[in-house]
Parts: C-alpha cells; sequence; structure tokens
C-alpha cells in the first residue's frame, strides 16, 4: 500500500513536471535573498507590430506597465507599493517583451495580486491611453533626435540596415504610425501578441514552491489565441559603403556608426572566436582594445571606438552588456563616437583656420582600414591568447545581480542554450587562433557597408562632398599635438588619409525626415 | 494603514535576522541598514582602507575614492581639471608603460573604469578576487608613481574634448552648465565638473599645472581604498600595507570660497527648441550630514512632495497630463549645494501655471507640514529601497563610496538611515521654511523661446 502511495505520488510528481513543461520556466533559486524578481516575458517585440501601426507593441506593453490594472488606478497601485520599495516596469526590444516586478520577500504575497493584474488584467483606460501615448509620440517627434547624437546614429544605422523588413522601425514607432494607434488597436494587441503560447517566465531569489505554481497557474490564464511570433527581417547588404549624412542644427560634432549583416547569433557555437576577434578590436568600453588606441588614445580624437558583434542596449550608460535585448538577426557594427567638426576646430585653434571638414572621414577610414588589417593578417597567437583570458573572466561579470541573472538565463533559452554563459565560458576554452582567424575572414568584409553620421548642417555637404569622391583627409590635429606625434603615427595618417573606401552613395538627410 | 505599518516593522525584523546571517556576531549590525559589517583600517600615513565582506564567490570590487573633484578647481583658468586628470591616470608609470598598464588590467579580466564628479573622483575594479593581488599593484603604482610625457598629456586633452562633444548634444547638459555658474557665484560650484570649453581646449598647456596637482592631491590622506566580496579585512589589510604603505603623506589643503547667502530669485534659459520645454527650480540646500536632521529630512520632503506617489505628481502627470515628468531632491555634496526640482512640460504654455502648482505644494508644507502616516511610508520606502539595491559587490561599493566622499566615513551610510528614522512631521515643515524659500531659487528654462518665459 505505501509503496503504491509512493508510486502514485511520483506519477503526480511526472504529470504536473509535464504540464509545466507547456511554459517555459527559468528559476533560480536564492534562498539568502531579501527579495523576489519575477520576469515575465513575450516573445513578440516589435517586430510583431502590425505593418501600419509600428509601436504598438511598445504602446500595449507600456499601457499594461503604465496604467491601471484590476480596477486599481496607476496612482493607487504605485501607492500601494510605495512603503514596500517594491516597483516593475517593462522593456520593449525588438524581438521579446519583458517585464520585471521586484519585491522585498516580506511583501510578496501582499505584492502578487499586482504581478497578476498587470498581466492578466490591464485596465486599458481612456485616461492611461492619452498619457502614455502623449509620451511616446513624444518621444519619437522629439526626443530621439535631440538626447544623444551617439544614439541618434546607432538607432538611424539600424533603419538603413533593415529597411523594408520588420526590424526596420524604431520600437517606438514612427511620428506618423503613433499618431494612428488607438485604445481598440491595444486592447486587441494584447489579446494576439501577449499570450500563454509566447510567455516565458523567470523567477528569482527567495521565492516558494507555492508561489512559482500560482504564477504558472495565473499564467496559463493569458489570451488562448494562436500566436506565431514572426522572423525577424535579416539586414540587407549594402551595394558598396552607403552613407546616411543627418543634417542637424546646432550639432557639436560628428557620431559616427556603421555596419553591416552578421549570420551568426550567441546560438552559433562560432559566435565565440568571432567574440574574440571583436574583443581585441573594440570591446566596450574597453581603453586596450585596437579602436580605442588608435583614434582615442594615439589621436586624441574623440571619447572612444569600439566595435559590435550583435545589438548592444543603451552603450552610452551601460558598461556591461544588459540581458533583455536578445535577437535572432543581427548585424556587426563599429561606433565612433563624436568626433569633431570643421567649424569647431577653426574656432579652437588658428593654424587650422583653414580646414574644411573634421575628423568623420579620417576617422571612418581608420576604423575600416583596422579592420582590413585584421581580415588580411589574423590576431597574432599573442593577442588571441591574451584576449580569450581576458574574456574568460569577463564574460562572468555580465550576470552579478539575481534579476541580471535571470535575465541572462531566459535569454538563453532565446538561442536555444540552457546557461548560456557557462556554455560560452566552455566554448571560448575550446577556441583555436585558426577558428578566430577562419571566423573574421567568414564575417567580416568592409566593402559593403551601411554609415550614419548625425552631424553639423555646417558640416553635412562637405562631408558628403569628401566621401563620396575619396578626397584624401589628411588629419588635421592642433600644433599643440602634432609637435609630439612620433614620426611613424604621422606616416601612418598618410595612408589612413588616403585609404580608398567603396563608398558607393551618400545621402544627406534633414534630421526631421529621419525615421519615416 | 496600522496593518501597514504592522507590515512594515515585520519587514525590517526578516531584514534584519537576514542580514546577521553573514554579520560578525561580534558587531551589533542588527539596527543598521547595511545589514554588513564594515571593516576600517587606518593606516599610518592616513590613508583609510574599508573592507565590507559579501557573499559573491569569487567576485570582489576594489574601489579607490580620491576626495578630489570640480569643488577642488579653485584656481582660475582649470575647470574640469580633476575630471582631466582622472583621465591621466590611466597613462602609465616607470613600471607600467601606457600599454603594458593596458595589457596589464586587461590580464585581470576585470570591468575598470574611473569617474569624476563635483566632490570626488572614483576609480573602480569589479572582478576575479583571485586577481585582488595584481590589482592592488596596479592601482598603488599609479597612485604612487604616476608618470606620463607632456605629449601624453596633450593628446589626452583631445578625449576630454570629445567628452564634452558627446555631451553637448543634449540640452539638459547645456542648461546644466548655465544654471551652475547662475545658482552659484564665488563657489566652485559654479562650473560643472567637465568644465568650460575654454578651459578644455586649453588644457594641453597645462601640464606643469597637472604635476603639481597629482602632487597635492594622490595622497593617502585624500584617499580611501574599499574592497566589497568575497574578501576578508585580514586579507585586504595586508595588501593595502605591502602597496601602499610606503605612500608618502601630502600637505596641502585646498581653500574653497564660501558662497555668500542669495538674495533674489535668478533665473537661467536656453533657447531650444528640440526637446519638450523644461524647467528646474534649485533652491540652495545644506551641506551634506549625517548628524544633522535637515538633510535627511529635505530627503523625506522630497519623496512625500515630488516622487511618483506624491499629489503633485498625481495630479500634473497621471489627472491633468500637463506634465512629463516631476522629481525633486537634494543632491548630497560636501559644501551647501542645490535642491532641485525639475519638470518636463507636455506644453509650454502651462509652464506658468505648472510653477504655480509646486509653489502652492511648497507653500502646504510650510505651514501644515506632512501626514504623519505618509511620512511612515516614506520611512519605510527610503529603507527597503536601499535593502533591494544592495544585491552586488560593485552595488555595495557604489553606496559606501557615496558616503566615504562626503564625509570620509563609510559609517554615514548608517548614520543617515538612522537619521531618517528620527525624521518628524516637524522637521520637515521646519526645512521646507528654512530653505524652500525665492531669495534662494534659481529657475531655469528650456524653450523655443528667446527669453524664458518663467520670468
Amino acid at each position: 500500500m505505501k509503496r503504491m502511495i509512493k508510486q502514485l505520488l511520483s506519477l503526480l510528481v511526472i504529470l504536473f513536471t509535464i504540464q509545466a513543461q507547456a511554459m517555459d520556466v527559468v528559476e533560480l533559486k536564492q534562498e539568502n535573498s531579501n527579495k523576489v524578481v519575477v520576469k515575465i516575458r513575450f516573445t513578440n517585440g516589435s517586430i510583431a507590430d502590425p505593418a501600419d501601426k509600428a509601436g504598438l507593441t511598445y504602446a500595449t506593453a507600456s499601457m499594461m506597465a503604465q496604467g491601471g490594472a484590476g480596477g486599481i488606478s496607476y496612482s493607487d497601485i504605485q501607492d500601494m507599493m510605495y512603503p514596500w520599495a517594491a516597483s516593475y516596469d517593462v522593456f520593449t526590444d525588438k524581438q521579446v517583451t519583458t517585464f520585471t516586478f521586484q519585491v522585498p520577500v516580506a511583501f510578496i504575497d501582499k505584492f502578487y495580486p499586482l504581478i497578476k493584474n498587470v498581466v492578466l488584467s490591464p485596465d486599458f483606460t481612456e485616461k492611461d491611453f492619452s498619457r502614455v501615448m502623449k509620451e511616446q509620440q513624444n518621444y519619437v517627434d522629439q526626443v530621439v533626435r535631440a538626447s544623444s547624437d551617439e544614439d541618434y546614429s546607432k538607432y538611424a544605422l539600424e533603419h538603413q540596415l533593415f529597411r523594408g523588413g520588420n526590424m526596420q522601425h524604431l520600437k517606438q514607432g514612427t511620428s506618423a504610425s503613433v499618431k494612428t494607434i488607438t485604445l481598440d488597436d491595444i486592447k486587441s494587441h494584447y489579446q494576439n501578441v501577449f499570450t500563454n503560447h509566447n510567455v516565458m517566465l523567470g523567477i528569482a531569489g527567495n521565492y516558494s514552491d507555492e508561489l512559482l505554481n500560482k504564477l504558472k497557474a495565473d499564467l496559463a490564464k493569458l489570451s488562448d489565441k494562436a500566436y506565431t511570433p514572426p522572423v525577424p527581417s535579416k539586414a540587407r547588404q549594402a551595394e558598396g559603403i552607403e552613407i546616411e549624412i543627418i543634417s542637424k542644427e546646432n550639432a557639436f560634432g560628428s557620431a559616427i556608426f556603421t555596419g553591416a549583416p552578421l549570420g551568426i547569433t550567441r546560438a552559433d557555437d562560432e559566435f565565440a572566436a568571432l567574440m574574440i576577434a571583436n574583443s581585441w578590436m573594440g570591446e566596450h568600453r574597453k581603453s586596450y582594445s585596437r579602436l580605442y588606441q588608435k583614434i582615442r588614445e594615439t589621436r586624441s580624437m574623440n571619447y572612444g571606438d569600439y566595435s559590435y558583434i550583435e545589438w548592444y542596449s543603451d552603450g552610452g550608460s551601460n558598461q556591461l552588456p544588459p540581458s533583455g535585448v536578445p535577437r535572432a538577426s543581427s548585424y556587426w557594427s563599429i561606433w565612433i563616437r563624436p568626433v569633431q567638426i570643421a567649424s569647431q576646430l577653426q574656432s579652437q585653434y588658428p593654424e587650422l583656420a583653414d580646414v574644411k571638414i573634421g575628423h568623420a572621414h579620417f576617422a571612418l577610414r581608420l576604423a575600416i582600414r583596422e579592420f582590413d588589417l585584421l581580415i588580411k593578417n589574423g590576431m597574432t597567437a599573442e593577442d588571441f591568447a591574451a584576449t580569450k583570458t581576458f574574456l574568460r573572466s569577463y564574460t562572468k561579470l555580465y550576470a552579478q545581480s539575481p534579476a541580471e541573472q535571470l535575465g541572462w538565463l531566459m535569454d538563453s533559452r532565446f538561442y536555444g542554450r540552457t546557461d548560456y554563459l557557462a556554455e560560452l565560458d566552455a566554448l571560448l576554452a575550446g577556441t583555436t587562433l585558426e577558428q578566430v582567424n577562419k571566423a573574421i575572414r567568414k564575417h567580416w568584409q568592409t566593402k559593403n557597408m551601411f554609415v550614419t553620421i548625425v552631424t553639423d548642417d555646417s558640416e553635412a555637404k562637405p562631408l558628403a562632398d569628401s566621401l563620396i569622391n575619396n578626397t584624401p583627409s589628411p588629419m588635421s590635429y592642433s600644433n599643440l599635438v602634432k609637435s609630439g606625434l612620433p614620426a611613424e603615427i604621422l606616416a601612418e595618417d598618410e595612408v589612413v588619409a588616403n585609404y580608398p573606401l567603396n563608398v558607393k552613395k551618400v545621402t544627406i538627410v534633414n534630421s526631421a525626415d529621419t525615421f519615416d | 494603514m496600522k496593518t501597514i505599518i504592522m507590515a512594515i516593522a515585520m519587514g525590517f525584523t526578516l531584514i534584519a535576522s537576514l542580514s546577521t546571517a553573514n554579520a560578525d556576531p561580534t558587531v551589533a549590525q542588527a539596527d543598521k541598514i547595511l545589514p554588513y559589517p564594515i571593516y576600517q583600517h587606518k593606516m599610518a600615513n592616513g590613508l583609510n582602507v574599508v573592507t565590507v565582506p559579501f557573499d559573491s564567490p569569487g567576485l570582489a570590487s576594489l574601489y579607490i575614492i580620491t576626495r578630489v573633484g570640480a569643488r577642488n578647481e579653485v584656481e582660475p583658468g582649470v575647470t574640469g581639471f580633476a575630471h582631466f586628470f582622472e583621465h591621466m591616470m590611466f597613462r602609465g608609470t616607470d613600471k607600467y608603460s601606457k600599454e603594458e598598464y593596458g595589457a596589464a588590467l586587461k590580464s585581470t579580466g576585470a570591468a575598470a573604469n574611473a569617474n569624476t564628479s563635483q566632490d570626488r573622483t572614483v576609480y573602480h575594479m569589479t572582478g576575479n578576487s583571485d586577481m585582488l593581488d595584481l590589482m592592488f599593484e596596479l592601482e598603488s603604482d599609479r597612485f604612487m608613481n604616476l608618470k606620463y610625457s607632456e605629449h601624453d598629456f596633450k593628446t589626452e586633452a583631445g578625449a576630454v574634448k570629445g567628452e564634452y562633444t558627446k555631451n553637448f548634444a543634449s540640452p539638459y547638459n547645456q542648461i546644466d552648465e548655465k544654471l551652475s555658474e547662475t545658482a552659484f557665484n564665488t563657489h566652485t560650484y559654479s562650473h560643472t565638473t567637465m568644465g568650460y570649453f575654454d578651459d578644455i581646449v586649453d588644457m594641453p598647456n597645462q601640464y606643469e599645472y597637472s604635476k603639481k596637482f597629482f602632487d597635492r592631491y594622490y595622497r593617502p590622506e585624500y584617499n580611501t581604498v574599499l574592497v566589497v566580496g568575497d574578501v576578508t579585512p585580514e586579507k585586504v589589510n595586508a595588501l593595502a600595507e605591502k602597496y601602499f604603505g610606503a605612500w608618502k603623506r601630502g600637505e596641502y589643503k585646498s581653500v574653497v570660497p564660501v558662497e555668500p547667502e542669495q538674495t533674489e530669485t535668478r533665473y537661467v534659459h536656453l533657447q531650444d527648441g528640440s526637446i519638450p520645454a523644461y524647467f528646474s527650480m534649485n533652491f540652495k540646500g545644506p551641506a551634506f550630514s549625517d548628524s544633522n536632521i535637515d538633510m535627511p529630512a529635505l530627503d523625506v520632503l522630497a519623496s512625500i512632495v515630488f516622487s511618483n506617489t506624491s499629489d503633485l505628481y498625481k495630479k500634473l502627470v497621471i489627472d491633468e497630463q500637463v506634465v512629463r515628468f516631476i522629481g525633486g531632491g537634494a543632491a548630497d555634496s560636501r559644501d551647501p549645494g542645490l535642491f532641485t526640482i525639475a519638470v518636463s512640460m507636455v506644453d509650454k504654455k502651462d509652464m506658468p501655471y505648472v510653477l504655480a502648482e509646486i509653489e502652492k505644494a511648497i507653500a502646504k508644507v510650510k505651514t501644515e507640514g506632512v501626514d504623519p502616516a505618509l511620512l511612515e511610508r516614506t520611512k519605510s520606502n527610503l529603507k527597503y529601497r536601499f535593502a533591494m539595491g544592495i544585491d552586488t559587490p560593485e552595488a555595495i561599493a557604489e553606496s559606501l563610496s557615496h558616503y566615504i566622499q562626503l564625509t570620509g566615513d563609510p559609517e554615514s551610510i548608517n548614520r543617515l538611515y538612522a537619521m531618517y528614522d528620527q525624521v518628524t512631521a516637524d522637521d520637515v515643515k521646519m526645512v521646507a521654511n528654512k530653505y524652500l524659500n525665492q531669495d534662494q531659487l534659481t529657475i531655469a528654462t528650456i524653450s523655443d523661446d528667446e527669453l524664458g518665459v518663467l520670468k
């Protein structure tokens, strides 16, 4: 009898496990933690926007996270959470939307109904709609163009790379599309793309099994509509180097981003090999990488220069790559932070009173030449070994807090992995120099790229002429810097200034006309 | 309400009991906001060494807090120098050339960087705790023996100009520069940490001054070494003695001019229509103190009157929807700084109305004080928010370094949060009357108008 009960019990456990597997769940129990972190992720993102309603997924998610829910107004929800210092927010990216809830363990039971309401019973009131949409409209009309020329150039580069596809538009939409979004659109989009078929649950910290089971059971009550996430469009192959110069009033410098399609992601083992090459060339915010050394450290041209083999969110603020932005459609890119424009150089140094263009053309040539040299010569054994050792330590820093650890685990699933950071370490450990150099040659080329430059209206035309004509662009140093530069740097400058780029098209776009 | 307060009390008990798991039993930790003991070791040369063991297997953060920032830029023509100097700290020594330094830093596999603000410069590394020996060696070598060529010095100035150039794209940074020089006439808070552009362009000419700057401030008495993570105080203290023991104390003390009393409202405006219209109200506030009630009371006031649960926020942002964002608070600073209320508008025409609503909210606190129940809820919020935020060595080190910059003593964090507990409704009323007055106010505006519309 006792044995039978045991068998029955184990059968129940198995049954329960099978049922639980229907929903993708990531667990990270940390019994010493003083908090509970819940992440609820939907595989939708801005690529799930209907063609004529760009920004709808973002708007729907914002309405859920910044509006009333369960019949409780947004203000009252804020009031309830205030003494607990509990919080929640949402982050919409191109392919996923992630809600993150955090609460001290002591208040999880009181907080739970709010989690449930936000996800299952958003109120979608006219009043919240008016506020949330004003903010979104404001962003696409003004804020995106006026906050950071660096981010502006990055978004504009994506716009070029993915033109014509579902990855093209800003996740917030366009000035025209946001105006067309109605509350009914949001209500039906919520039913259509926030469903129990495309939800993933993540939970970390000091939580109980009871809480986890409650979450699973409640998330099963999401819309049951059949939903298949769209396939993200691929980045376009440029025909030669295609450049868009965004002309802006009162820009202080030229902000540059350039990129080309990349066929691999974290899902591919080869990604680790390319990661080593990329880290050596342009590790984000690292002073010892090649581009930084050449452009900033040696030549004093700007604040920093980096390269990427996947999307890097909010690079101006983040020192380490955040979770929550997994993407299946990728490109590699170079970020050249704002360099000087002619009018600034003229006003700063009498000896540069006659310069016609600033440093953008030279900087672009220098960065692309560095890639060409790497593609041609490969990494050295010494650089390879040092970079591999660095990355095996550095990537362990990506996921430190419970929320980030959970986020990275959830991203792992997106790429068909279980614990990407652990798997990455093994992949890095096994990568050889030959594999790295092979990956470089296979995935990087500089003949066909898209480039975006945000610059001052006084600089746009002379820069465009210089780029399309492949005009030599000698580096214009102040005398103070030039007098101390070693001969080999000046010789290299000469080569860079005349380095041919395969520029086939240069377009000047008025800032007001971008993202249309 | 009683239930909420009880729940709050229970929550604190829980946090305290969790925290004691890692605590040194000899240290009474339960009533401190930081649930981990802070070990301090004052070296003979004046260098303070702080260790906070934290359960993060294999991971540690090493922070060096240099209590020098834009505040110390007392001489003319050198605004922005503390920040510039932070850049120079990556330019090598006799032992490690800049290239060798870069390679050694890379070999630690750590996330390393630095930043500067009004009152301090912070150098930080987070990485493998097994690498701590090399991290200490690299840090002590540059802090004691920094050496760079005049050419490297001139070259680095271009990177600072690049930083200014990228920041300039934001109108908020532009108004910040104007606001500083309007709100302060004498004190060095009159310039931003970046410094004036003219001074930045002139930086390459300041090589000799840079050597003086290093000699003055990169001395043990201006610095604190802080390590948080998978470490013991014994190990950290031994490393500090080994690598920083020979560091010689300095003699320099900068005299920062005192800002005279402000006597009337000041105005500053940036004509820029590229972002939604914006204004900020900036009242002269107190200097940070962990023993005077004024700053804790102002922090509580800020949360009650200007946070996203405040009546003002609900009225202007949620209900009337005339404001995109409103927030307020005092910046902790070593000398009296600013209490700022910042507002981003939906439509600039409503600016005078919103200003009047803010003035009404302030007037209400001045006469009626605040609801005692809301006060308790606010205290709870402050404590839990802190507790929720300290879940990595880096987060704890960031938090401690903030208080080390202000007072030199990491225990300030525990004293401040104990002060929050003591804030009364009368205290909040008192600080509103003491600080939030028109003659102490500078109003900054951004709109497409030629002149500010709030004058």
